[in-house]
């Protein structure tokens, strides 16, 4: 068996970024079919082939606590050696590889490579079993997730109505953490300004707004829109997120001021600047925020004359 | 100062030759691993030293018009990086030198000329 081929330098950021994202508890099986230790190995074959599954976890009554687990290995064993009417006890693997709730799915899926076994039991912090997860619970969040992605990308560039007296337009929907694409709506607004021949400061007030504002959205928001729209005296930048929203605005706009994690420190960015980098280069600039609802940051730069 | 002379002095692999660069000329030197401070400076023309190896560093570049970002510690570049780099031309080398260390030769040479 290959491994998986996903978890490598060449995956697009996006999926590295799923892997790391979901985690094992959002994915696994939570309905665990589980049988006793005094369970004979026969009756654990007949479960496999009622429910259609391929191992069975061992464990106390109340179906905690984790002892063991019986393969179809173990159960094809059972029978070329003609002890399938022993108890589960005696022929169960007791050498198990487990996962806990918690880990991102990356974990999942570096074990299914490494272990070569088809499912693992997945454990809480207080060790008691909770679900378990096999490739094909993989497979279906994978796709499920990829399939949610597929759509949101056809939909990714809308060019919003007109208004009288607008000399350009543009729309760009900006999606949580996607790095890969992050930076592309600001060089496409550099691009219109330069075949205008803007005035090269003015230029870099604007770029430098709707990158700060771009990557806001990137790295605080759960996406949302960055809208470009140009008159003739100026230019209007629109960060329009679906959430979470700031509790503090004034506080945000501090110099040093940073939610991010690590993570997202790792990348160069939460240092705090944003969004008064954003300010300190627009003429007017203004934040209107819901907590629970979204965020509008709105920063205008009037052209020279 | 000129690229060329960065080049004769600091021990540097050229990744990416950008636009312009026999001749680019540089004006000053900002020396960050974050962006956000990089897009804070007003100057244009300058060289990006930086040990991260992401492709916002370039988009960052390509904002502030920085034509040359320079990698250190021997940081190797993202494949994303390098495609952004070309596209935007922006000149990308890479330095098994640590930030301090290449600092300090280039204000030793920002001092001797």
């Amino acid at each position: 068996m290959s491994t998986i081929p996903i978890n490598t330098q060449e995956s697009p950021p996006f999926l590295l970024d799923l892997i790391y994202r979901l985690k094992v508890k959002d994915v696994m099986t939570h309905e665990v079919i589980t049988a006793r230790r005094e369970t004979p190995l026969r009756q654990i074959q007949y479960i496999m082939k009622e429910k259609g599954i391929t191992g069975v976890p061992i464990t106390d009554d109340e179906g905690k606590r984790l002892f063991g687990i019986v393969s179809m290995d173990d159960i094809i064993r059972a029978l070329d050696g003609g002890y399938i009417q022993d108890p589960a006890e005696r022929w169960m693997s007791r050498n198990l590889i487990v996962l806990e709730d918690d880990m991102p799915l990356q974990f999942a899926i570096s074990y299914l490579d490494k272990f070569r076994y088809g499912r693992f039991p997945v454990l809480n912090k207080d060790r008691e079993l909770v679900g378990i997860i096999t490739s094909r619970d993989i497979i279906i969040a994978l796709l499920v997730e990829v399939n949610k992605e597929v759509e949101k990308l056809e939909q990714r560039i809308v060019q919003p109505p007109s208004r009288p007296g607008e000399e350009a337009r543009l729309l760009y929907h900006v999606r949580k953490y996607d790095f890969e694409n992050a930076g592309k709506a600001s060089a496409g607004i550099k691009k219109l300004l330069l075949e205008r021949n803007l005035d090269p400061k003015t230029l870099r007030r604007i770029s430098v707004a709707a990158y700060e504002l771009e990557m806001n959205l990137v790295v605080h928001s759960e996406g949302g829109t960055l809208s470009f729209r140009m008159e003739k005296d100026r230019v209007e930048i629109e960060a329009k997120d679906r959430g979470p929203g700031i509790p503090d605005v004034e506080q945000a706009m501090e110099e040093g001021f940073s939610t991010a994690n690590e993570w997202i420190r790792s990348l160069g960015f939460g240092a705090g600047m944003g969004l008064p980098n954003a300010k300190r280069v627009s003429d007017e600039f203004t934040i209107d925020s819901r907590v629970g609802e979204g965020t509008t940051v709105r920063a205008v730069i009037y052209l020279p004359k | 100062m000129k690229l060329e002379t960065i080049l004769q002095r600091i021990p540097c692999t050229v990744v990416v030759k950008g636009k312009g660069f026999e001749e680019l000329d540089l004006r000053s030197i900002v020396a960050s691993d974050l962006m956000s401070d990089v897009l804070t400076t007003v100057d244009d023309r300058f060289l990006i030293v930086t040990s991260l190896n992401s492709e916002q560093v370039i988009r960052t570049a390509d904002i502030v018009g920085a034509p040359v970002v320079l990698l250190v510690n021997g940081k190797q570049p993202q494949n994303g990086m390098v495609r952004l780099a070309e596209e935007f031309g922006i000149t990308l080398l890479s330095t098994p030198l640590s930030m301090y260390k290449v600092c300090y030769l280039l204000g030793c040479l920002l001092e001797s000329k």
